[in-house]
């Protein structure tokens, strides 16, 4: 099948770097996300794939191919590439009905009609659209449209996918059902598929990996959970999650090697990092809170109690502190109360606060051996 | 599903992509060929305006043709034949413009404000007969102010105004800056209409409600706000048509040429008649100066935004109406009583006169349908049969209609795949060069057009074959005019054609050529069928263009008709100019059916 690899990929428009020497690999039948700020060079990097922008330095590979290299002067046009793309659009063409949308890359391939008849009923069948082939796009949902964008995509069998943001413009409950049927066409054609988002759940939910960019470079490339887990940088543990993780910044406490504070709170973080200044990073759900005044920990105020469905989020702080903690939606905490509060320190995250990466404590490296 | 796969790199090229996209072949080929048909006759013209030629001869013993000469620079500007050369008709043309600029200006103005603003009933019907003197061919108003007021001092039968009042008319009404002014604005005001209904349409009304609550009178407002909106806009329409009325030719010509009143452009006419070629070049120059500096003008009011073109049109808006009261009914009264004035009585002014046996005498037993129906009589009108038995004149018809359509067609699809190149490689400075390149055209007024591809194509260069008094000059000149227009309407159309619409065609595989055949053209279709509608009006109605590049082979009506009126075959010309009239008339209502009605409904679905 097709496995894709990007080696120091470079694009600018002008002075700006869009991508700024991107390297990647992905395996076949893999479903990689891009994730990241707007404007970051998510779209950027799935066109060059695609072929609709011509990079300006590096090399892309596509299965046993190279569909472009600056070196080699390569570059092999988007349709000859073995790629379907949806887009946020869906660019569906609408001078055509959908029959003839999802006809025309068979057309461009010459299939002869009867297989071709036969495939498009086929897919139209697939996504659930056997009735409307004869519709313009125009006269279709929202949804809908979609399914047809998503069954252009199909009819040419393709072996990578790309889509940019094929979902956002549904509303949530569509996007859930969608989700679920996408999964399931890149499951049944293992087809390869760089998927751009910018929403998380999406993101965490559909990939085999994650890969989260900033200002044209790839700042991490992790499974969803090990994104959420363990997050290479502050800037990508700030990125991702909802309510936002909790980055304290500490100084070390003279004596005590695992212990740092700062003017209100202190930690105990269970080893030693060696470093003068940390930022510790604590998921909400990584805060234990607990009314029972003998309860390790130290004192916070709560500021403000939010609930949201099956959980509450508290706000909470203690001097100019301030945290955000994830409870059970059955909490009875009310605001101005005061509450012990201590971090499960196995579950967070230490970084150096003067490069802001993650710096691996003992125990996950011998956890990670293992 | 995974069944049969895809091949993957069906074949693969080498980056040359700058050559290997077919696209960028074609701009540079659009580039060398415009450049040719656009910027190599401009220049052309310069240098023969500064060249000795054949019949230079008759007015210098030095000429020596195809010599380098100040001599028409000189003759022109200070010679003893100056005044009457350059200066005189200079002097005719500014007047002739202002005055009838500032006549269509505030007759357009005025009816802008009735349409856009009040509530005056009718304005379905008025709408278009406002526009309808626009449409018809400017001579046509030319030709029913001769009518009425012809005076047999010059020659020929009595108009309307002596057969009736019993005495002539005095000449000034006859001839000169009072009529050609007058028929100028008559042939103007709805441009100005246009213009102005257009900035009237995007004040919003809000503005004005602001104002009279804060206890301001209906005249304040107008006064204080609703015209300093309005001013650019206003100052831009001025010199927009101001540009447009120096440009016209015929329209004077009837009206001055038999007092020998002469404007710029008559002048480039009739020192070309005399076969003083060069002197016909350097007022042609300055005809293009006048109307270079008066776009450059009108560009400061306007801003970049709306650089080109003629109509920002008013389409679409809904903005509050002012209710006019007691004043209703008078004021639709006099707005009808205008619009048939100025659009319809000219028409039918020139249909009675051609069934006049004997033209200037009123009465039942003067009436025949010999000029249209009547085979050659050698009594009337030296022999020649009625328009609809002369060979000539349905030769000319079927020219008019052959060059309208392949002119049409040919523009609007140059124009698409022009619009195309310049809206998709808008960061490649060759594209917009392209862009301006096509809209240098709109420059030049039409007759100095005409001109420059006089001297341009009189003789063969290279490959290309001496073209003129070819139908092929007149349809490449009709085409090359039109590319500002359909250009835009082009770009219109491909704007709204996404991105992404042939990406995704791009990755099914689709070459350039298949994704303009099945992508672009399809949906630009309707945008581009309505401008080609344009063109072929345009082209069919267009006279002083093409008037220096015909040739008794490929005579059009508009120029028989010119003919007729230069020869005083009142009847005959006049029967032309309507048949002209009448077809551009249908050619609108098409538009304006394919605009409001398939058309329309067609673009729904596309979006
Ligand atoms: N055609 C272009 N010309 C100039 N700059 C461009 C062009 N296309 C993209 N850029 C710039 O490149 C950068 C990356 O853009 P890109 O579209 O890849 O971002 P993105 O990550 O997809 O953002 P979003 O999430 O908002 O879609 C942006 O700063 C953008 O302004
Ligand atoms: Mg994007």
């Amino acid at each position: 099948m097709a496995k894709i690899t990007v080696r120091n990929l470079t694009k600018r428009y002008g002075d700006m770097v869009a991508l700024d020497d991107v390297s990647l690999e992905i395996d076949s039948g893999e479903f990689l996300v891009l994730l990241g700020p707007s404007g970051c060079g998510k779209t950027t990097l799935l066109r060059c794939l695609a072929g609709l922008e011509t990079p300006d330095e590096g090399e892309i590979r596509i299965g046993d191919d190279i569909v472009f290299s600056s070196e080699r002067k390569i570059e092999v046009a988007p349709g000859k590439r073995g790629l379907g793309m949806v887009f946020q659009s869906y660019a569906l063409w609408p001078h055509m009905t959908v029959r003839d949308n999802l006809k025309f890359g068979l057309d461009v391939l010459k299939i002869a009609k009867k297989p071709s008849d036969e495939r498009l009923d086929r897919v139209l069948e697939d996504v659930g659209l056997g009735a409307l082939g004869a519709r313009y796009p125009s006269e279709l949902s929202g949804g809908q449209q979609q399914r047809v964008a998503l069954a252009r995509l199909l009819a040419t069998q393709p072996q990578v996918f790309l889509m940019d943001e094929p979902l956002s413009n549904l509303d949530a409950r569509l996007r859930m059902d969608m989700r679920v049927e996408l999964k399931r066409f890149q499951a049944e054609t293992g087809a390869t598929t760089v998927y751009v988002t910018h929403d998380q759940t999406e993101a965490m939910t559909m990939s085999t990996r994650v890969v989260v960019m900033k200002d044209g470079r790839i700042l991490q490339i992790s499974p969803p959970q090990q994104l959420y887990r363990q997050p290479e940088s502050t800037f990508v543990a700030d990125f991702i999650g909802m309510p936002r993780i909790n980055l304290i910044e500490l100084a070390a406490d003279k004596g005590r090697a695992t212990s740092y504070s700062n003017t209100d709170i202190s930690i105990d973080l269970g080893w030693d990092p060696g470093l003068e200044r940390v930022i510790v990073g604590a998921r909400p759900e990584d805060i234990n809170l607990s009314e029972d005044r003998a309860a390790p920990g130290e004192d916070y105020e709560v500021g403000a109690v939010l609930p949201n469905g099956p959980e509450t989020i508290v706000q909470l702080s203690r001097g100019v502190t301030s945290v955000l903690a994830r409870v059970g939606h059955d909490t009875s905490l009310l605001p101005g109360q005061m509450v012990r509060l201590s971090y499960r320190s196995e579950a967070i995250n230490v970084y150096d606060a003067r490069t802001r990466s993650l710096v691996t404590s003992p125990v996950a490296e011998v956890a990670a051996a293992s | 599903m995974s069944g049969q796969a895809a091949p993957l790199a069906r074949g693969r090229f080498q980056v040359s992509r700058l050559w290997a996209d077919p696209v960028n072949l074609l701009m540079l080929i659009l580039l060398v060929v415009l450049a040719y048909l656009v910027l190599w006759p401009f220049v052309q013209l310069v240098i023969h305006s500064f060249t000795w030629a054949e019949g230079d001869r008759r007015v210098s013993r030095d000429a020596v043709p195809g010599a380098f000469t100040w001599f028409h620079w000189l003759q022109a500007t200070t010679g003893p034949i100056s005044g009457k050369m350059l200066y005189g008709p200079l002097v005719n043309t500014l007047k002739t413009g202002i005055a009838a600029t500032i006549i269509a200006l505030l007759a357009g103005g005025v009816l802008a404000w009735c349409v856009v603003r009040s509530d005056m009933p009718g304005k379905r019907w008025l709408q278009p007969m406002l526009t309808l003197p626009y449409i018809v061919p400017s001579f046509a108003i030319a030709l029913a102010w001769e009518a009425v007021f012809r005076s047999p001092k010059v020659g020929g039968q009595p108009g309307l105004y002596e057969s009736f009042l019993g005495a002539a008319p005095p000449e000034w009404l006859s001839y000169g800056t009072v009529p050609i002014s007058i028929t100028l604005a008559m042939h103007y005001f709805p441009f100005a209409y246009l213009l102005v209904s257009g900035a009237l349409a995007t004040i919003d009304s809000q503005m004005e409600e602001g104002a009279l609550i804060a206890g301001a009178g209906r005249l304040m407002i107008l006064r204080r706000i609703t015209f300093p909106v309005v001013a650019p806009a206003f100052a831009a329409a001025f010199i927009l048509t101001f540009g447009k009325t120096i440009g016209q030719f015929a329209l004077p010509f009837l009206l001055g040429a038999p007092t020998q009143f002469h404007t710029v452009a008559t002048m480039v006419y009739a020192n070309l008649a005399l076969g003083l070629d060069s002197m016909a070049f350097v007022l042609a120059i300055i005809l293009i100066a006048m109307s270079l500096v008066s776009i450059w003008m009108a560009n400061r009011f306007v801003g970049k935004k709306s650089r080109r073109f003629e109509t920002i049109s008013g389409k679409g808006f809904r903005n509050r109406v002012i209710p006019l009261g007691a004043w209703k009914w008078p004021v639709f009264a006099g707005v009808a009583l205008f619009a048939f004035t100025v659009g319809v009585l000219p028409l039918i002014l020139l249909g009675v006169q051609s069934v006049m046996l004997i033209d200037g005498f009123y009465g039942l037993e003067n009436l025949t349908w010999h000029f249209w129906t009547g085979t050659s009589n050698p009594d009337i009108a030296f022999g020649e049969p009625g328009v609809l038995h002369n060979s000539l004149i349905l030769g000319a018809a079927w020219n008019t209609i052959r060059l309208a359509f392949i002119s049409a067609v040919i523009a609007s699809v140059v124009g698409l795949v022009i619009a195309y190149i310049v809206v998709r490689r808008d960061n490649n400075p060759l594209a917009r060069a392209l862009d301006q390149l096509a809209f240098i055209p709109f420059l030049f007024p039409t007759i100095a057009f005409g001109a420059m591809y006089l001297t341009l194509f009189a003789e063969p260069v290279g490959p290309i074959p001496a073209l003129y008094g070819t139908f092929t000059l007149l349809v490449l000149i009709s085409v090359v005019s039109r590319l500002p227009y359909s250009v835009k309407t082009g770009m219109t159309a491909v704007t709204q054609i996404g991105r992404e619409l042939e990406e995704a065609a791009e990755v099914a595989g689709a070459g350039w050529g298949m994704r303009f055949r099945r992508i672009v053209m399809p949906l630009a279709g309707p945008g581009v069928l309505s401008g080609m509608m344009v063109s072929f009006v345009g082209v069919m109605r267009e006279l002083s263009l093409i008037i220096l590049l015909i040739t008794p082979s490929t005579r059009v009506l508009m120029t028989v008709g010119f003919g007729y009126a230069e020869e005083g075959m009142t009847q005959l010309s006049n029967a032309l100019v309507l048949i002209v009239a009448v077809l551009t008339i249908i050619g609108e209502l098409i538009l304006w059916w394919i605009g409001k009605g398939r058309i329309a409904r067609l673009r729904e679905k596309q979006t």
